[in-house]
């Protein structure tokens, strides 16, 4: 147990930016062997599609696999300390000198690359479903009446994630999957 | 005013919680609509500040919350808004986990993943909409994010921390050339 908050500490300490399921299969997988890639895998697949920070549902699936209800409370309180406590301290620091331009243009800069970032997994995401019609009609609804029209996520997300699951349940059908 | 902010936020990140479907990201511009655009608790400049923060800083992009209640509330409300920001999602999918853990491989398991993942990507999107538009960076915020998102499509393995860094640093430049 106190292995895997150290873990999920560490993990936590060092999570700039996104691509950390890398980081959560070196500590798990290949450093301490706890779990097959067959079951990170699959976990990880499950992390995604749920709501919630992915690497969060990530590492509480596996504190559940490998100590049950206290692994995955050790695992989400070991993965958030770090993170809470930086972004106040930080924030704080920044206010500190909050009047120079200089700083102000390069916390502007790290989100503009921010975005990039985000634009790279939403790339991965249309790479994913770039042969499924339906898919793109999805995501391009979506994107369009939240990210353009400026409707509301809740009633949005509340219609097209059944449609969505309907016809993914069709296609499937018919694949004979 | 603080008092009121302290439990409406609150109120506002427990759906946002539960539909934070493909990442913390995909509620960003949700959150950002609720708290600058209707409610008028902080500016839309204060809200990039606060995401550039949590963006320099480890965790995901959506401690935003977690400022933004530390602003309007001091520390109790940072706490419940982090408990109100990741409570929700993670007894859902601890719940749904251990209930599936049963099923794995079979057919519902791929139809949900499969349906999910489009709604998933188009509040990706929607998010990254949103935070270049209150940016207010024109040319230089589409021109930064092309070419970070240019630079890791080309290097996966580069590191995070050095890409942001790299787009701080430029923006500092090109802002100081300016």
């Amino acid at each position: 147990m106190p292995g895997l908050f150290v873990a999920c500490f560490k993990i936590g300490s060092l999570s700039f930016g996104g691509g950390l399921s890398g980081w959560v299969h070196r500590e798990f997988v290949q450093r301490h062997g706890w779990i097959t890639d067959e079951e990170f895998a699959a976990n990880l697949a499950m992390a995604q599609m749920f709501p919630g920070v992915n690497v969060v549902n990530l590492v509480i699936g596996l504190g559940e696999l490998l100590r049950g209800p206290g692994g995955a409370v050790a695992c989400l309180i070991g993965f958030l300390t770090t993170p809470f406590f930086a972004v106040l301290a930080l924030d704080g620091l920044t206010r500190l000198v909050a009047d120079t331009r200089g700083l102000e243009a390069f916390m502007e800069g790290v989100a503009f690359a921010a975005i990039g970032m985000l634009v790279v997994v939403c790339g991965q995401g249309i790479a994913r479903v770039r042969h499924s019609p339906m898919g793109l009609a999805t995501i391009i609804v979506i994107a369009g009446s939240v990210g353009v029209l400026g409707w509301s996520m809740l009633p949005v997300v509340l219609v097209a994630a059944p449609v969505s699951i309907a016809f993914a349940n069709a296609r499937i059908a018919v694949d004979g999957g | 005013m603080e008092d009121d902010g302290f439990w409406s936020l609150s109120w506002i990140l427990v759906p946002l919680s539960l539909l934070s479907i493909g990442g913390g990201a995909s509620i960003i511009a949700g959150l950002e609509t609720e708290v600058v655009r209707q409610q008028g608790w902080i500016s839309s400049q204060e809200f990039l500040h606060m995401f550039a923060v949590t963006r320099a800083a480890p965790g995901p992009g959506t401690m935003v919350a977690t400022l933004i209640e530390y602003k309007l509330a001091g520390w109790t409300g940072a706490v419940v808004a982090t408990l109100a920001l990741f409570l929700p999602s993670s007894a859902l999918f601890y719940a749904v986990f251990r209930t599936s853990n049963r099923h794995r491989g079979k057919r519902w398991h791929r139809v949900l993943r499969e349906g999910l993942a489009p709604v998933g990507t188009g509040l990706m999107i929607a998010g990254v909409m949103a935070i270049l538009r209150l940016s207010g960076g024109g040319l230089l915020a589409v021109g930064i994010a092309g070419a970070a998102a240019a630079i890791l499509y080309r290097f996966p393995g580069l590191s995070a921390l050095a890409i942001i860094l790299g787009g701080g640093l430029a923006t500092l430049g090109l802002r100081a050339w300016g």
